[in-house]
């Protein structure tokens, strides 16, 4: 075995060339089913941070009867030790408070159905980048008496900066609300239907208006990445007891999680194409040096050398070769994955533009997740060692008298 | 001469240009079969939503789409609609009233959009007479009929047959209700869809509303063969200088983003698939170049200079390049052209593609400019791969090859 070994270690550096051109092929390979995988991983992150940051946020903290019945009856006041223990979660990078439910808001004339979100502004901008959709004025101020509104219903209400928007509304356990708010700012929300209907005001203001003290809806949990939300929701259910209940955006969205899986499913059929065409080219590069060294082979068993030690030779060969090609691979594709990580690939012309419209990010993005290298080098090495089963088939199947003469 | 001394030495090992041939055409093959089943999918989507809600091209007052304000409607429609149809390239154009407002049973209530339609003219724009799950199409000979939604009757709580009351503000600013039968339930998949529209008759709508006769706030236009919309549009768009005309990418511009997206996505896909293909050519290439060091050596010996080696190889190498990139594209449109007319069935992929509004069997459609785009690639790929194994070859020094086994 070890003897074995050896030899095939040195059958390596015999001819430098052909073993670093095998090496190559299966560097190549790792690198490009790398670049690929990191390419479909990023965009469906950046898919599912881009949907999460229009509005849900990765996990909502609810009222256990919230979902079901949305009503400002169902709220809650978190209680302290519940804010700590989530603050305590390492994967948790945000909490945003709302406190949110319907009005009739009016201009002078007009009159529209709304929903009106109560906020912490500083957190509610870094769960869902608040202040970028800003398109006039100037953003809430933490105890600021005014109102956000997006910018379809400030256009059918008629309102402006500095103008006055009336609400009336239902308060806690059935306590009228009702109020004058000055607007601050006009935010214009990538989804069609918030866009038409949502107001934003400071989260004190509201819980005053609402006659819902320290009450809240939602506490909107954020974290950076998808990956990042199992470990972060293991640590959270222990915490999340009666009458808390706590819910991720595939839950409150299933048709989005439906969506991605079923763009995942098409595309791991472009995966599989990349593997057989890499598998192919890992082949023909090992047949060739089958093919080559089919004299030394036949000189090899004609002096006795027995079939099966020389098919693993062979064989530890080809799984040396497969083991510094992954490893290169993966040592090459982190500048190149770091390269595109950085800059993500644009999308051209017009499609770019319309995303930008809509209020999403035109670029493809890629990611930087360890699994989706160690993921490809495996596969990889899988490929190698099935295609290794080539120079032991040879080995057994060689005829001396045609190798020798050859 | 060259080209058949390249020629010969692909074929010369047959299992090695084998591999590299396959390995080329099949990923061609699949990935030109992905991509048209891609845009298949896109295909579909588009023509559902232009076939039960968007229609090619929309005509409304330009005021009306901001607000849905009903009293911004087109004085004339019926007229202009007749007018419309008589087109050339129009299959079909329908006038209707539209408002938003709330449709109630006796146990609750729901905010919706309310169609007035005429029927005849509507089934020529939109196919939802092929919805109808239960009971039939609105026709003339009841009174006050109206099609909803399955899902919208089990909110509701109402069945066929039952009665419904619908409210709305006329054009005096009068809060007025009429009560309707339910004579048709209809389910097109989309769940948003179904949620918001029902549909009642013109001329029942048009009584509550108040509206003066012949006006309508939308006339939806279906043209024969979808590259007609955008001559119809330029027309249209020059006769009605005072209202508004839109076509559908204007309509519902995420549908027009999804095939874009879609597009691009598919494309760096290719282009990552190509890449592949072009490294696996390029060492199989530098295998043979290696292989053939005696051979190349002999060659140089005899006399053979170093523009004839050097194009030798590069010649092989497109050779190979093509042999594959040819077979593959060729069997690649083959099959998609098979299920451009044997549809596929997408249930087995779980119910993704239904939520988001597909059927469960779709079509191929190919994607001519992305062929040609790909057969050229190849032939790009297959000169690029070359030029490196052919630049090996040259670093031969002929006596020092001679002598290598």
């Amino acid at each position: 075995m070890k003897k074995n070994l050896l030899m095939a270690w040195r059958n390596l550096w015999r001819n430098k060339s052909r073993t670093i051109i095998t090496v190559a092929s299966i560097f190549f390979g790792v690198l490009i089913s790398t670049l690929m995988s990191s390419m479909q991983e990023g965009s469906y992150s950046s898919m599912i941070g881009n949907i999460v940051k229009l509005y849900s946020g990765y996990i909502q903290v609810h009222q256990q009867d919230y979902w079901a019945n949305r009503t400002i009856n169902n709220t809650f006041v978190p209680a302290g030790s519940l804010v700590s223990k989530i603050r305590g979660i390492d994967e948790i990078t945000t909490m945003a408070p709302r406190l949110e439910s319907f009005v009739l808001a009016s201009s002078d004339e007009i009159t529209r159905g709304s929903n009106l979100i109560g906020i912490d502004p500083a957190e509610e901008n870094k769960a869902t980048q608040l202040k970028k959709r800003l398109t006039q004025g100037v953003y809430l101020k933490q105890g600021d008496p005014g109102v956000l509104i997006s910018s379809d219903l400030a256009h059918y209400l008629k309102l402006g900066i500095g103008d006055t928007a009336v609400m009336i509304g239902q308060g806690y356990h059935g306590v009228s609300a009702a109020g004058k708010f000055p607007v601050r700012g006009i935010v214009n929300l990538p989804s069609p239907e918030l866009n038409k209907q949502t107001i934003y005001m400071d989260l004190g203001h509201c819980q005053e208006f609402f006659s819902a003290e320290d009450r809240l809806t939602a506490l909107v949990l954020m974290v950076n990445d998808p990956y990042d939300l199992v470990p972060a929701m293991q640590q959270l259910n222990p915490v999340i007891t009666s009458p808390y209940h706590a819910m991720t955006w595939d839950e409150m969205q299933p048709e989005v999680l439906r969506m991605i899986n079923s763009d995942r499913q098409a595309s791991s059929i472009m995966k599989l194409i990349l593997y057989a065409v890499i598998g192919f080219g890992i082949l023909s590069t090992v047949m060739m040096m089958i093919i080559e060294r089919s004299r030394e082979m036949g000189v090899m068993i004609a002096i006795g050398m027995r079939r099966l030690k020389l098919a693993s030779v062979l064989f530890y060969e080809t799984v040396f070769i497969g083991l510094i090609g992954v490893v290169a691979g993966f040592v090459g594709s982190i500048p190149l994955i770091t390269y595109f990580y950085k800059h993500p690939v644009s999308m051209p012309g017009n499609t770019g533009q319309t995303m930008i419209i809509k209020g999403f990010d035109p670029y493809l993005y890629f990611s930087w997740h360890p699994r989706v290298f160690y993921e490809q080098v495996i596969i990889v090495l899988i490929i190698t060692l099935v295609v290794s089963l080539y120079p032991i088939y040879s080995a057994k199947r060689l005829k001396v008298q045609d190798a020798l003469r050859g | 001469m060259l080209f058949t001394i390249s020629w010969r030495n692909v074929w010369r090992n047959k299992l090695r240009s084998g591999i590299i041939i396959v390995a080329v055409a099949l990923g061609l093959t699949a990935s030109i079969f992905m991509t048209s089943l891609y845009k298949g999918l896109a295909n579909q989507r588009i023509e559902k939503a232009i076939r039960t809600e968007v229609s090619h091209i929309q005509i409304h007052q330009s005021e009306f789409r901001e607000n849905n304000d009903i009293t911004k409607f087109i004085p004339g429609a019926l007229d202009m609609t007749s007018q419309i149809r008589s087109m050339e390239t129009v299959s079909g154009a329908a006038s209707r009233l539209v408002i938003y407002s709330m449709v109630a049973s006796a146990e609750t209530s729901a905010g919706i959009k309310i169609s007035g339609i005429i029927p005849e003219q509507e089934m020529e724009v939109t196919n939802l007479q092929e919805k109808i799950v239960e009971g039939t199409y609105l026709t003339e000979k009841k009174k006050n009929p109206v099609l909803i939604s399955r899902k919208l009757a089990e909110k509701l709580n109402v069945k066929m047959g039952s009665k419904v009351v619908i409210t709305l503000q006329d054009l005096q600013n009068n809060i007025v209700s009429g009560a309707f039968r339910i004579v048709g339930l209809f389910d097109t998949h989309s769940k948003a869809y179904d949620e918001s529209n029902i549909f009642v008759l013109y001329s029942d709508l048009s009584a509550l509303m108040m509206v003066p006769p012949g006006a309508a706030h939308e006339i939806a236009i279906r043209v024969l063969r979808h590259d007609q919309v955008e001559g119809l549009y330029t027309d249209l768009e020059s006769r009605y200088k005072e209202l508004e005309v839109l076509t559908w990418s204007e309509l519902s511009p995420e549908l027009w983003f999804l095939t874009e997206a879609m597009d691009f996505l598919m494309y760096v896909l290719f282009i990552i698939i190509l890449l592949a293909l072009l490294f696996g050519l390029v060492n199989t290439m530098l295998m043979v170049v290696l292989e053939r060091t005696k051979e190349i050596g002999m060659l140089m010996a005899v006399g053979m200079n170093r523009v004839r080696i050097f194009s030798m190889i590069v010649l092989e190498t497109v050779f190979l390049a093509l042999t594959g990139g040819i077979t593959g594209v060729f069997a690649g449109m083959l099959i998609s052209k098979y299920f451009e007319t044997h549809a596929i069935d997408l249930s087995r992929m779980g119910r993704a593609f239904e939520d988001l509004g597909f059927d469960s069997y779709v079509y191929t459609s190919m994607n001519v400019p992305l062929l040609i785009n790909v057969t050229l690639l190849v032939i790009l790929a297959g000169i690029l791969g070359s030029l490196f194994p052919a630049y090996r070859a040259l670093q031969n020094n002929p006596s020092e090859a001679l002598r290598i086994e």
